[in-house]
């Protein structure tokens, strides 16, 4: 019996000694750390790689210029990624370990509300600077009152107005009966449950429907049922990409189609338009970036992740790639590994970068413009505002 | 089930043992109290993790290995525990013991309101209905606004410090294997072994399965609840699909099947093997999860009792020929 | 309170989508009952042949519904290798070995997905599936109606092998006692295998259905599941035809719930049913016995 426990626990100890010592990353005692914890398993592995590619292409191409100067000596950056399985709990312990045991000097951010908060508390807790994309400014604004955490997004109201503000400015002429259908996660709610309702009052459209789903719903019958019957000519519609094709396809079994359709998130990325086909011509959504857009790069960098990974461009990997570009400004301004010179160097933070011009307000958060982008025949034209158009406003639905 | 019993060592009723063990945990707790004193934060965090998976690794084996009931409902008391949690520090500001406290009430309250349905089930159908409860509750965490919906709620007030964290997470840790030790060197062993083995032929001999399989299952409950509570507590922000999550169970399931099921040191074999087993695949996300599944895979076919089972078939003292 | 027509519509919907529904948690219904075995990787085997149909149009051009005796025999024959390597070994394991197996095949399912395909949400983009279909006042998705008769067509096929055929004997008698029936000279192995890789291949069907009707991704097989197993409940576990009746029971009753209580009550509703059915009759609702 005696044995049995000791040798239990010795065999025990041996194992668990071995696999983390696997982790026990070697780094150069004249590199920076910095890390990140991503989503690069579970259902938001899309987003993920893409935040990966942009953070370390960042990385990568201040290394090749050789680092960054701390006291004097350049040293390289080291970035570490870990995969958090689209976990908060995972993105916490990540975070934990990133900052424990690898002694990064900031973080980047992981990507959703939840994911972000996760590691951001983390973050803030341990008094780390961590900058990041891919949280809204409401939903992240929300949580606390920030002192390390940075965040550059778009913010809520102004993607909310940005269709009203489209179909305004483009003359589309619909009866002015709105459907709203949200999900029930920290933007669908925000958006769907209160900017779009009041901003609706303010354009003169009349909200016959207001439904609100979870985030993973998967049959819109009923909505769709009761939207059709009430005649609504324009939908706008908050959810994540598998949602936003569910919801187009049941619309076209169902027989509805209303003159507007606009798909918050869930259309962005270009699998929503290979997943539909011609279903996905016409419809509106709001973007954040374009690579037509008149900055710094933008234009490079969706050829560069073409032809590096041959998937299609998305305007995530410039969220990310800008994010990393302004911590790592930061601790060049800063000149130095300590945290508190880093997170202070982030705050005066005034540059234009890939996204735009971005600067950090006290709130911690940094707007990126939206523009109205509507998918035409598998690829996304810029229809508003109409200085940027890129394509002409298809109305009304085909 | 039965080969737990035919190859574990004749362990079971055996109060002079018992209180060794005892002793043993509460020289281990009051050891590890000072842990903080010593080690880094990195070790304090592991630390954390492990003595939370050991708590729900603990209640799972219990309920499986003593009284024959294979849960797959972990989460439903884990997320529960942290609602609870969250829900009385922001309303009512209590302090931590209590509310830890509380959320190992509430998990047994709840445990105890759906076993009269939940035990009609025998066998595999149990484990099923132990997971649609857990995904019952998290349906209904996901589409009640009051809760927070998908966004969840956070805690008002910042938690407290690693170190005090840790000491809270030990204490759960302790308070479930000495529970557990409690069940296992008292008369209460033979009783869970006999409900287990066969529950009719225990029925005849006046002992009273029902209560039995309550008992483990309210006293598993609590510990799953508590160990949500602090674990929510230190992430200062849950949302259902975190806190009720499949990945609940199905992590304590994979601590106890590599630790072995129904053995004695299964859950802190277990856990402090997922927990090792985590950080080196999170380190290392090119080799993908799929690797786990793959461990996971080798060991269920090749380990059946666990590491605890490989480790006691080890020749490392050699018996002197007689 | 909506027009009538808007209820009948709701319903024959709920009907049919039934009828896919009862496809998609057939073969978890047989293994269950034979193997005594919560497949917690059935869903991803939906999501196996929902690619699998994805990728038949892509590379022969041929519509994937023709395509479904390609998608079965495909899946159902990845099946076996599964079953051979990693549950026959395990057979004399208690429940939770066997289970977490086939957790742990989900997982690298899961990851297997998305290494070889991609993280996006794919949908198999057919002109008739996005078509409605008008009776009257019934209005409903014409992809409803063909997934409800091919799932009714296969579900028939395989009542009629369970019932009629030697193999069907053989499964029967292994899945009401398995060591009684390996006495009297089944081969339970084989049966068990031949059963495991039959529910597969049914999945796979589902799966493409289900790809072509709605839209899918490498980890949508979880959520799947949970749903089935209320089906496999409702209908009883083994039980074919209870589990036609289960799917078609529970589709209605979801599509009503999801019309009172809103789209997102569907699946708490279909889980509240679920425990009830557990909770009262466990043999599930329409189980006479053992088919």
């Amino acid at each position: 019996m005696k044995h049995h426990i000791g040798k239990s626990l010795a065999a025990t100890i041996v194992l668990a000694s071995a696999t983390l010592a696997l982790g026990i990353s070697v780094a150069s005692a004249d590199d920076i750390v910095i890390g990140a914890s991503l989503p690069l398993s579970g259902p938001l592995a899309g987003f993920g790689s893409f935040q990966q590619w942009g953070y370390k292409r960042a990385v990568d191409e201040i290394n090749k210029a050789g680092g960054i100067a701390i006291n004097g000596t350049k040293q390289q950056i080291k970035l570490i990624i870990r995969d958090d399985k689209t976990d908060p709990n995972a993105t916490a312990s990540n975070t934990e370990t990133l900052i424990s045991r690898d002694r990064v000097v900031a973080m980047l951010g992981s990507c959703t509300p939840a994911l972000v908060n996760a590691g951001a508390l983390v973050s803030e807790r341990a008094k780390k600077p961590m900058v990041t994309g891919c949280d809204p400014l409401e939903a992240f604004k929300s949580v606390r009152k920030w002192n390390y955490v940075w965040d550059l997004f778009f913010h809520e109201p102004e993607l909310g107005a940005a269709q009203f503000k489209a179909m305004a400015d483009l003359g589309a002429k619909t009866n002015k009966k709105l459907a709203i259908w949200h999900d029930n996660g920290p933007d669908g709610q925000v958006v769907g449950g209160k900017i779009w309702p009041a901003l609706a009052k303010e354009f003169g459209y009349e909200v016959v429907q207001n439904a609100e789903f979870p985030i993973d719903n998967s049959q819109f019958t009923s909505i769709i049922g009761e939207a059709k019957s009430k005649g609504a000519e324009v939908v706008l519609v908050d959810a994540i990409t598998p949602q936003a094709i569910a919801i187009r396809k049941q619309m076209a079994s169902a027989g509805y189609s209303p003159k507007v359709l606009n798909i918050e998130k869930g259309a962005e990325p270009v699998q929503f338009a290979e997943a539909l086909g011609k279903l996905s011509d016409g419809i509106l959504v709001g973007g954040y970036w374009d690579p037509t857009f008149p900055y710094p790069g933008a234009a490079d960098l969706a050829k560069a992740f073409e032809s590096e990974t041959k998937l299609t461009s998305s305007q995530h990997i410039a969220d990310s790639y800008a994010a990393a570009q302004i911590l790592l400004d930061a601790i060049t301004a800063a000149g130095s590994t300590d945290p508190e010179k880093i997170n202070t160097a982030i705050a005066k933070t005034d540059k234009s970068y890939v996204v735009g011009p971005v600067k950090f307000d006290e709130n911690h958060t940094a707007k990126l413009p939206i523009v109205s982008l509507q998918w035409q025949g598998g690829k996304t034209a810029i229809v508003w505002p109409k200085a940027a158009q890129t394509g002409n406003f298809m109305f009304p639905l085909p | 089930m039965s080969e737990a019993v035919a190859s574990c060592p004749r362990s079971g009723y055996a109060p002079a043992r018992g209180l060794v063990e005892v002793a043993a945990l509460v020289g281990a707790l009051a050891a590890l109290w000072f842990a903080p004193d010593f080690a880094g934060d990195y070790w304090l965090q592991l630390g954390f993790r492990t003595c939370v998976y050991l708590a729900l690794a603990q209640g799972w084996n219990l309920m499986a290995g003593s009284a024959g009931l294979v849960s797959l409902g972990t989460s439903c008391f884990v997320g529960l525990g942290a609602y609870v949690a969250f829900g009385v520090l922001n309303h009512l500001g209590t302090p931590l013991p209590l509310v830890l406290l509380i959320c190992a009430i509430t998990g047994g309250a709840l445990a105890a309101l759906v076993s009269p349905a939940l035990f009609r089930l025998r066998g595999l159908y149990f484990t099923v209905g132990t997971l649609a409860l857990a995904e019952l509750l998290r349906l209904l965490m996901v589409n009640v606004s009051a809760f927070g919906g998908a966004t969840g709620i956070f805690l008002q007030e910042d938690p407290p410090a690693l170190p005090v964290l840790f000491r809270y997470a030990l204490v759960v840790a302790f308070v479930a294997s000495l529970a557990i030790t409690l069940c296992a060197r008292t008369r209460a062993s033979v009783i869970f072994r006999a409900v287990r083995d066969d529950e009719d032929a225990a029925a005849q001999m006046g002992v009273r399965p029902y209560r039995v399989k309550l008992g483990a299952f309210v006293l598993a409950s609590a510990l799953a609840a508590m160990a949500g509570g602090i674990q929510a507590v230190k992430l200062g922000v849950i949302e259902p699909y975190g806190m009720f999550g499949l990945q609940w169970s199905i992590d304590v399931l994979s601590m106890v099947i590599i630790g072995g099921v129904g053995l004695r040191l299964g859950p802190l074999v277990g856990a402090l093997l997922v927990v090792a087993l985590g950080e080196a695949l999170a380190d290392y996300p090119e080799a993908h999860i799929a690797i786990a599944g793959v461990i996971l895979i080798v060991l269920i076919r090749f380990a059946p009792h666990g590491v605890v089972g490989l480790a006691a078939k080890l020749p490392l003292t050699r018996r002197v020929p007689a | 309170m909506p027009d009538i027509g808007v209820i009948s519509s709701t319903i024959v919907a709920g009907v049919l989508l039934g009828g896919i529904l009862a496809l998609t948690a057939l073969g978890l219904s047989i293994v269950l009952g034979v193997m005594r075995l919560v497949n917690l990787a059935h869903g991803d085997f939906l999501v196996v042949g929902a690619y699998a149909g994805l990728f038949f149009l892509q590379f022969t051009g041929i519509d994937p519904l023709l395509g479904v005796p390609v998608v079965a025999v495909f899946v159902g024959v990845l099946a076996l290798p599964v079953y051979r390597l990693l549950l026959a070994p395990l057979a004399d394991r208690g429940a939770e070995a066997r289970m977490m197996t086939m957790f742990a095949v989900s997982i690298i399912l899961e990851n297997a997905f998305v290494l070889a395909f991609s993280a996006d949400t794919r949908s198999i983009a057919r002109d008739y599936a996005t078509v409605a279909l008008s009776l009257g006042p019934v209005t409903f998705p014409l992809i409803y109606l063909i997934g409800f008769v091919i799932s009714v067509s296969l579900i028939l096929t395989v009542h009629w092998l369970v019932s009629a055929t030697a193999f069907g004997r053989d499964l029967r008698a292994s899945a009401v006692d398995a060591e009684a029936a390996a006495t009297l000279g089944v081969d339970v192995k084989r049966v068990q295998m031949l059963t495991f890789s039959l529910g597969a291949a049914c999945a796979g069907v589902g799966g493409t259905l289900i790809g072509a009707a709605f839209q899918f991704g490498p980890s949508s097989g979880g959520a799947y599941l949970l749903n089935r197993l209320a089906v496999v409940v409702l209908g009883g576990l083994g039980s074919v035809i209870g589990t036609l009746a289960g799917g078609i029971a529970l589709g209605a009753l979801q599509s009503i719930g999801g019309l009172t209580l809103g789209d997102g009550y569907r699946d708490l509703v279909g889980m509240a049913l679920f425990l009830l059915v557990l909770a009262f009759r466990p043999d599930g609702f329409l189980a006479r016995g053992r088919t």
